[in-house]
């Protein structure tokens, strides 16, 4: 059996993917833009 | 130990609730429609539309009535007469805070009926506040007298809307520190609260002596500062003395000019944050941080009331964080102007925010207290059962006036309404700030991103405190 007795407490990190999804988002975003300058740059 | 049990329910009045998904996916959901909402503002705002307000002036004769002298006097006088009777019944009533009118007028009735009135019809406090009322008899009773106007110290600029912000954090202190005790919604006890408001007469009539009544109301006049900030929300307002209505949304973008003023939305987002964490999402924390003090020697009260001095200071700081990391990662976008132009720049796409979660937390409250206000309260202010003024003592609350899962879709309603309309005065910033509209959108990323963290955030601390 699973010990879900006290998977309650981790309830509040359900409410953290949005934020990480948009914050990864962001910062994949990021390095691809600085890749394509690193490389219009050479 | 049994101080901490006795301590109040979050001061938003809930019940459990039967919802069809959980309350972590309406937080999905949410964060869906801003993230929507942000490519949707992406691809067509491309020009701002809120930096002018667009004002129009309403007919003459109306805006006569509503502004004129014989309005501004009665309105005045039943500011000052409801602060006098708040007063009154605070020294002289029960001391049990349900029953008094003192609390529910002071807590509820204006720091929670103030904002929605003042986002829905303009700045209708400030012929009301009493202290303004108080200021200007007796500076047009010197001018009689001393035939010429008082002269008055020049207010520093520095200062700005600091002690505004500061002040407000003192009062959400008084109200859920200070007041942390036991088993109502408002645990402060009524002569505490008349004493303050007594003390807080002698301090902001001072500082109107000192600074002017107009320019210490614009500054450093704690309901004057927050209850205008929100009405810049509204389609109502005042130009060269004239009524006037304007595009919604739009004079919020010019509040934010003087310092202080991301103090003072700041610290209303996280005094509305704390009260709804302190019985929820902190409710661990604090248990063990005074534990950690009484073990110390501290006295039950005094390791209450550090604690959640110290957890509502973090919480404070957590907010300004949040709003900080977003004005971060727009600077380092192509052609952002100076991080202090950015920092107060963007300050007014949180005012829609603090108004959210205004409404999200306390509106269950407000419904539910409203009722006492206007019948058991105002037939027996004093609470004392010995009068009956309007036939009403005997009044009671209905519970059932609205359901828990009503509450909870009102919640997210606000929250996600809040949220999308903070995106779209951003992006309308970003667009004046940047000239290129894909610059603009691309600088916003992290806005997106504060929106989001302050969505779920929101609706964490209110499902943990539905719970």
């Amino acid at each position: 059996m699973l010990p879900v007795a006290h998977v309650g407490h981790w309830l509040w990190a359900l409410y953290l993917p949005p934020i990480l999804i948009v914050v990864g988002s962001i910062v994949r975003a990021k390095i691809s833009e600085r890749k394509k300058n690193d490389r219009s740059s050479d | 130990m049994s101080l901490l049990h006795a301590l109040p329910l979050a001061h938003a009045l809930v019940a459990r609730k039967d919802l069809p998904i959980p309350a972590w996916l309406f937080a999905w959901a949410a964060s869906i429609v801003l993230i929507v909402s942000f490519f949707a503002l992406s691809a067509a705002w491309r020009e701002p539309r809120f930096e002018e307000e667009h004002w129009r002036p309403i007919r003459a004769r109306l805006s006569r009535d509503l502004l004129g002298m014989p309005a501004q006097l009665l309105c005045g006088a039943i500011g000052v007469f409801l602060l006098g009777v708040a007063v009154y019944a605070g020294i002289h009533g029960t001391e049990a805070p349900d029953r008094n009118f003192t609390i529910t007028f002071l807590f509820v009735t204006t720091w929670l009926g103030f904002p929605l009135f003042s986002v829905l019809l303009g700045n209708v406090f400030k012929p009301f506040n009493p202290w303004r009322a108080i200021g200007r008899t007796v500076g047009g009773g010197f001018r009689v007298l001393a035939g010429q106007r008082s002269a008055h110290l020049p207010y520093p600029e520095r200062l700005g809307r600091w002690p505004a912000a500061i002040g407000l954090l003192a009062f959400v202190w008084l109200e859920i520190v200070y007041g942390a005790n036991g088993g109502v919604s408002v645990g402060l006890e009524p002569h505490a609260a008349a004493v303050a408001a007594l003390l807080y007469t002698l301090y902001t009539l001072a500082m109107m002596v000192l600074f002017g009544v107009e320019e210490w109301c614009e500054r450093g006049e704690i309901f004057s500062v927050y209850f205008g900030m929100l009405s810049r929300l509204g389609c109502f307002g005042v130009s060269e003395g004239r009524l006037g209505r304007r595009r919604p949304l739009s004079a919020a973008t010019k509040w934010a000019t003087v310092p202080g003023s991301a103090a003072v939305v700041i610290a209303s987002i996280s005094a509305t944050s704390f009260d709804g964490a302190q019985d929820g999402a902190f409710k661990n924390g604090i248990e063990h941080t005074f534990h950690w003090f009484v073990d110390r020697g501290v006295g039950l009260a005094g390791a209450l009331h550090i604690t959640d001095t110290i957890f509502m200071a973090l919480t404070f700081l957590g907010v300004a964080a949040v709003y900080l990391i977003g004005v971060r990662g727009m600077s380092t976008v192509q052609g952002a102007p100076p991080a202090k132009k950015l920092r107060s720049g963007f300050a007014h796409t949180l005012i829609p925010i603090a108004f959210a979660y205004l409404v999200a937390h306390y509106f269950s409250l407000f419904v539910y207290q409203e009722q006492a206000q206007f019948t058991y309260l105002l037939s027996d202010p004093l609470g004392t059962a010995t009068t009956n003024l309007f036939g009403t003592a005997s009044a009671g609350i209905d519970f059932k006036v609205i359901s828990a899962n009503a509450i909870w879709y009102v919640q997210v309603g606000a929250l996600v309404v809040g949220h999308v309309l903070g995106l779209t005065l951003a992006h309308d910033r970003a667009t004046a700030y940047w000239g290129d509209y894909r610059q603009a959108a691309r600088s916003q990323y992290w806005m997106l991103a504060v929106m989001v963290a302050f969505t779920c955030f929101g609706l964490y601390l209110l499902s943990v405190a539905n719970a």
